[in-house]
């Protein structure tokens, strides 16, 4: 018997049977019929699309529904023995932990220490098990460094890691995680991943994980949920989902699972060191790693943003400090270029500095015209009606530049995500468009938090169209002229090798490498697709271009 | 960007006596600026709230209050010259103003304005001092067994402060960052913005204070009074001013007088009443060189001390 199975034998962390719920006031349910178990020391992955109904399911796990939303409810919920529909999220609290995407929201004290100390606190015990409790979690999540410092001089990652620390700290059975990566780096991501696997492992926390970008995580699930419209439509191991997703044509597949879709082979992998010993198994090796050479630069017309040994200091409230130190670095019209790096690199910086938000200490810059859109797209959204954000001439080219020209009469709140953030972007370009011409730099910073792979592929096909300037503009006999340099400053490596063609990587605020994207996004192990890591080939990044070459080679 | 005024965990004398403590020696300070006029006293409770600051390591804070606090200062002066008359000093006659009528700036009426101003620098600092070295969390603790529903709301506010602060920050940046072309944003609309953002936040803080267990009934650990091995100090300091306060009171010191002309009383109760309060002010000095125990014994212990445990 599987050590799974005999877990399965005990009472599980989470019974969920016939779980229905409405949001209060919301026109549909959120939860429509949901039954699942997650057994002790289980490993679970919901997936699914936003809107889907995970964060719900989650919060209704955790007791925050219907306690503190309200709403009506149906179905029963059980944690760890516990009718979570009669008992509060704070009697909850001692069996299941929750850690939501947001983790400013999720620290109430000012140094870590009390933080963590809190849960601890309010459920009377005595100061010396409270010390004990704070060390040990802390040593398990590698924070003991952070126990003293104030929660808002943290980076996000200390401060997930903190607040998924004041989750442990109760040793509880179940920890709910929703999109804790989503604010991450890859590096950061990956080590969150890992930390929930090993606490999984030596700790017999069940997890249950909601996530986005499945490649970080499928590999450390023993099981996956996936989520339709508020129900399960799909509850099975990883393999299966991959299959299942392959077969429906769901977004919730994986760059190494679309590899092999696209090449025709089987099973397809759950992750790069699965899909690598399938491929040994085939006869399919990988060459070493060989740098690719340069190619020519496309785009040989002049910058529309030039820096040159740009230097940049900001006091985060603990003295002055170079975030940006000697940035040399050329975009010319119709780039794509991703701008990538850790938290704190200073991609944000660069990108702030260029619109005018930061005043360089030392260097030069030249930048034409630019239009800088925020990682909070909603923070440029202050009325109520779209034509009254934009009036005018200007207002409507922007408008008709990103397509939302048939929304002038909406409340911007009626929009969907992603036409919110073209909306924002629209703001962002207007008047600083000629006639239909776009401003010689369109930038983004961390477009992509929170978004499933759909709107990432509508994002992408936006950044295609500002850079060509091409389909959305009306004047198609300006389409040859007026396409801006768009700059992403991103994490996310995937949505990376789908728009540029250009990487800059900054590391502690210096241009540690600039190159065309499959070169860069195929020559290291962090900053790399799942695709590059499987095949580890030169310049091959997508399941589109690995299939083409697995092809040829299996052919 | 971080407040020059937000709590800074350091290790210092100030920081780790208990909230009690802490609160009754800057407050002691504090109380010297509201008893007394002298400029003479003033100027020595600047010095002990500027010294204990730097003394805590708290110098961005105490540079940020004292400008304020000198700027604020400054202003006082201005407007007591301008709108009082008093005085038999004139030193300058800037003729008839609409409204103010005829305007005579006289010494006397200068040298009030510096007192009522350093007044208003000395609390200034020594609330800035408060605020960057005493920790918040600490003094929720101390007061959530006396008043759970004010202890609830202070920790809301405590947290949302800095919260609303990013988001007004972000908000203002958005604005700056709108093309020139879409509408203009006004201080309206923007503050409405803000105030619907801050009760999402709201919201999200409330359910974390939900998922730590906040509105349990659970029995608490006993909060005694929390102590550290300072508290006697700042106890003992804090007493010492208020009592050498009140005797030079008694005595006669303060003598000062700004109208009709000015008299600084430097009798020998008034000197001694401004030694003993600038020398106050050398309290949270820490001598080096202390040794180190193991980091868990620490960190018991400091987990002891902020949740109240009397030490035996």
């Amino acid at each position: 018997m599987s050590e799974l199975a005999i877990r399965r034998g005990a009472a599980p962390a989470l019974a969920i049977e016939g779980l229905t719920y409405a949001y209060p006031h919301a026109s549909g349910r959120a939860l429509e019929d949901v039954s699942l178990e997650v057994a002790p020391g289980e490993f679970v992955l919901l997936a699914g699309r936003s809107a889907s109904g995970k964060s719900t399911l989650l919060k209704a796990a955790c007791g925050l529904v219907p306690h503190f939303h309200g709403g009506e409810v149906d179905g029963e919920v059980r944690v760890a023995d516990l009718d979570a529909l009669v008992a509060g999220p704070g009697e909850l609290a001692a069996a299941v932990g929750y850690l939501a995407q947001d983790p400013e929201t999720q620290v109430v004290s000012t140094t870590v220490a009390a933080e963590i100390e809190l849960s601890l606190e309010m459920r009377g015990d005595a100061p010396a098990a409270r010390a004990r409790a704070v060390e040990e979690v802390a040593l398990a999540l590698a924070i003991p460094h952070l126990l003293d410092r104030a929660v808002d001089t943290l980076s996000g990652g200390e401060l997930q890691r903190v607040a998924l620390a004041a989750a442990l700290v109760t040793r509880p059975r179940l920890i709910l995680l929703d999109e804790p990566t989503s604010q991450l780096d890859p590096v950061a991501g990956d080590e969150l991943i890992w930390l929930l696997r090993r606490l999984n492992e030596e700790w017999g926390v069940a997890v249950l994980l909601a996530e986005h970008r499945l490649e970080r995580c499928l590999a450390a699930a023993d099981r996956v949920i996936a989520m339709e419209g508020g129900s399960v439509a799909f509850d099975g191991a990883a393999p299966e989902l991959l299959a299942w997703a392959d077969e429906r044509h769901s977004p919730l597949g994986t760059p190494a699972a679309r590899l092999f879709s696209l090449a025709g082979l089987t099973p397809l992998p759950v992750g790069v060191r699965d899909a690598r010993q399938t491929l040994r198994g085939m006869g399919i090796g990988h060459p070493p790693h060989q740098a690719s050479r340069r190619v020519p630069d496309p785009h040989p017309e002049e910058a529309v943003f030039e820096a040159k040994d740009l230097w940049v200091e900001l006091d985060a409230g603990e003295g002055p400090r170079d975030v940006l130190r000697g940035i040399d670095l050329q975009l010319r019209p119709g780039e794509r270029v991703a701008l990538m790096g850790r938290n704190g690199a200073g991609k944000s910086t660069l990108l702030r500095t260029a619109a005018g938000l930061h005043k360089p200490v030392a260097g030069k810059l030249e930048v034409g015209s630019i239009a800088l859109l925020t990682q909070n797209p909603s923070d440029y959204l202050v009325r109520e009606r779209v034509g009254d954000e934009l009036p005018g001439d200007a207002g409507t080219a922007a408008l008709r530049a990103v397509g939302l020209e048939h929304t002038v009469d909406a409340d911007p709140r009626d929009l969907s995500g992603g036409e919110r953030q073209r909306l924002a972007l629209a703001i962002a370009l207007a008047g600083r468009m000629e006639g239909e011409q776009l401003p010689g730099v369109v930038a983004l910073d961390e477009p992509t938090r929170g978004m499933d792979r759909v709107r990432k592929e509508e994002l992408v096909a936006l950044i295609r169209d500002l850079s060509a300037s091409g389909a959305l503009v009306a004047d198609m006999a300006t389409k040859s002229t007026c396409g801006a340099a768009v700059v992403v400053a991103t994490h996310d490596v995937e949505f990376a090798s789908e728009f540029a063609e250009r990487v800059v990587l900054l590391g502690d605020g210096v241009v540690i490498a600039d190159g065309p994207a499959a070169e860069i996004l195929s020559g290291g192990w962090y900053f790399a697709t799942e695709v590059a890591r499987v095949l580890d080939l030169p310049g091959v990044v997508t399941p589109e271009q690995g299939a083409a070459v697995l092809r040829g080679e299996s052919g | 960007m971080r407040s020059p005024f937000a709590y800074m965990p350091r290790r210092g004398p100030l920081q780790a006596a208990s909230p009690g403590a802490a609160v009754a020696y800057l407050g002691a300070i504090a109380a010297i600026a509201f008893l007394y006029s002298s400029p003479l006293v003033l100027a020595a409770a600047g010095v002990a709230a500027t010294a204990a600051g730097l003394l805590a390591g708290a110098r961005t804070a105490v540079r940020a209050a004292l400008k304020m606090g000198l700027s604020l200062a400054l202003l006082i002066v201005v407007v007591n010259a301008l709108v009082v008359s008093r005085g038999e000093t004139v030193v300058a006659r800037l003729g008839s103003w609409p409204w103010f009528g005829q305007v005579d700036v006289t010494l006397e009426a200068v040298v009030a304005g510096l007192s009522y101003g350093l007044r208003a620098a000395v609390a200034m600092v020594a609330f800035a001092v408060y605020s960057a070295c005493v920790d918040p969390d600490r003094v929720l603790r101390a007061l959530r067994p006396l008043a759970g529903r004010s202890a609830l709301t202070a920790t809301l506010v405590s947290r949302l402060v800095p919260v609303a602060a990013a988001d007004a920050g972000r908000l203002r940046d958005a604005a700056t960052l709108r093309g020139p072309g879409a509408a203009p944003v006004g201080k309206a609309p923007l503050a409405r913005r803000l105030l619907a953002g801050s009760l999402d936040r709201a919201v999200d803080v409330a359910a974390t204070l939900e998922l730590r267990g906040y509105s349990l009934d659970a029995p608490r650990a006993r909060n005694r009074r929390a102590r550290s091995r300072y508290d006697r100090r700042f106890y003992a300091v804090a007493a010492l001013l208020l009592i050498a306060a009140t005797a030079g009171k008694l005595l006669g010191a303060d003598a000062f007088h700004s109208y009709p002309a000015i008299e600084v009383g430097l009798d020998p109760s008034t000197l001694a009443v401004a030694a003993v309060t600038a020398l106050s002010g050398l309290a949270p000095y820490r001598r080096r060189g202390v040794s180190s125990s193991s980091r868990i014994a620490r960190r018991t212990r400091q987990s002891q001390a902020s949740a109240g445990v009397a030490r035996v």
